[in-house]
């Protein structure tokens, strides 16, 4: 029974696209978990088409059909690359979207210890605001006892995992702010596994933008 | 509702029968909504826009095969398409992620509309529709900052000079009165800073 869902903010922002890669990822694999989300998202997509339904139009150039008519008479659906066959991201579960695989150099996560019970295979994925990680703790294990620079998802994947809160499992999405202290333990049967997003992880500018996101780089 | 099953059987005549005839009519309906939602955004000039809305609708031609019309209406469907053709347009600005993703593989569509999903919101759309029209000031004013031009909350707060808090619980408000479920989400009551705005 999940327990731990995204705010309905980060709901709008993942329905209106505004949130950047990273936690864009943290909310999708939370939908692979949580079909009451996945409603929620859907109505908020469909909170789109209403508000695109009650706009008062714009005249687009007299040419822009002819454009549009041309472009799509030489152009069939390019054949996408449909990679179904998903390599076991180790033994990762299912949840984690396939994609992600693309950001692998070689399609294997790269597990380093943080502790003798604690392992985090970081993933790099071209944003700079937000640092994406898998973490692994053992069964049993206690992950050290840790600060936030930045504010930090966490998806639980696989297993379960206690702090001094609550008891967390697969598809938990679980938000700590800067300043929460928490050490985690996982359940002993089992190790646990989660997806981590934190954001500005190294930079100590004092900066506490809650997932600010790469949209917010004004182009102009 | 009927006019929304109207667009969606054209949909579905351009997905099946590659029908040039209806995709006309969808691009006569929708391409000038598109250009005028796509507009609101403010940090895009028309010609950047009609980019845009020309690429959302060469995409609705190749995609309408994948429409299916018993997972939503027609507009929702573009909607998705316009608004992950923004998210692309805006990343190769930054110069973010080339090439890796782009947003279609982002929002898996498949994967969150599923039948079930799609018959309790049926079930909820009219009162959607109204409520939409009905909500208080500062309520839609957020939602149509994050729809309309793609920001984030915490750019909201920004823009309003409210604090985050503020906009959570306004935007945690405004989805209570569309009456979608979010009975369970305690985080966000969690966070409620007591405004009945």
């Amino acid at each position: 029974m999940i327990k731990r869902h995204p705010d309905s903010t980060l709901l709008v922002e993942y329905s209106s696209g505004s949130l950047a890669l990273a936690p864009n990822i943290a909310i999708t694999t939370h939908l692979q978990f949580c079909d009451q989300c996945r409603r929620t998202v859907n109505a908020l997509e469909n909170i789109g088409g209403d508000l695109l339904d009650a706009t008062e139009s714009v005249p687009v150039s007299e040419d822009l059909l002819d454009k549009v008519l041309n472009c799509i008479d030489d152009s069939n659906e390019p054949t996408t690359a449909n990679q179904s066959t998903v390599k076991n991201l180790d033994d990762l579960v299912d949840a984690v979207p396939t994609y992600i695989q693309r950001f692998l150099p070689e399609g294997r996560l790269n597990w380093k210890f943080l502790s003798p019970s604690l392992k985090v295979a970081a993933i790099s994925i071209g944003e700079d605001v937000h640092e994406l990680a898998f973490h692994k703790i053992k069964a049993g294990g206690k992950a050290p006892e840790h600060n936030h620079q930045g504010t930090e998802i966490t998806v639980v994947l696989k297993g379960s995992f206690s702090d001094d809160d609550d008891i967390y499992h697969p598809g938990d999405f679980i938000i700590r702010e800067p300043g929460d202290i928490h050490q985690p333990i996982a359940t002993k049967n089992e190790e646990c596994v989660c997806l981590s997003v934190l954001s500005a992880p190294i930079q100590l500018t004092g900066v506490k933008r809650l997932l600010n996101p790469f949209l917010s780089f004004s182009p102009s | 509702m009927e006019e929304h099953q109207d667009w969606n059987a054209y949909l579905e005549m351009v997905g099946k029968d590659s029908d040039k005839a209806a995709y006309t009519e969808l691009f006569t309906h929708f391409a000038p909504l598109l250009k005028a939602f796509l507009l609101k955004s403010g940090s895009q000039n028309m010609e950047q826009v009609e980019e845009l809305v020309q690429e959302t609708m060469i995409k609705v031609w190749r995609k309408a095969k994948h429409f299916n019309p018993s997972q939503g209406k027609a507009s929702t469907w573009i909607y998705t398409i316009a608004r992950n053709t923004r998210i692309d347009s805006i990343r190769k600005q930054v110069r973010q992620n080339p090439n890796l993703l782009n947003a279609d593989d982002l929002y898996d569509s498949d994967a969150i509309m599923t039948p079930h999903n799609t018959l309790i919101e049926l079930r909820n759309r009219r009162n959607i529709r109204v409520e939409l029209k009905n909500l208080p000031q500062a309520q839609a004013e957020i939602l149509s900052l994050m729809y309309f031009q793609g920001q984030s909350g915490q750019q909201v707060a920004n823009a309003l000079k409210i604090p985050l808090g503020t906009v959570k619980s306004r935007v945690r408000l405004a989805m209570e009165k569309l009456k979608l479920s979010l009975a369970t989400h305690e985080l966000d009551i969690a966070q409620d800073e007591g405004e009945h705005a």
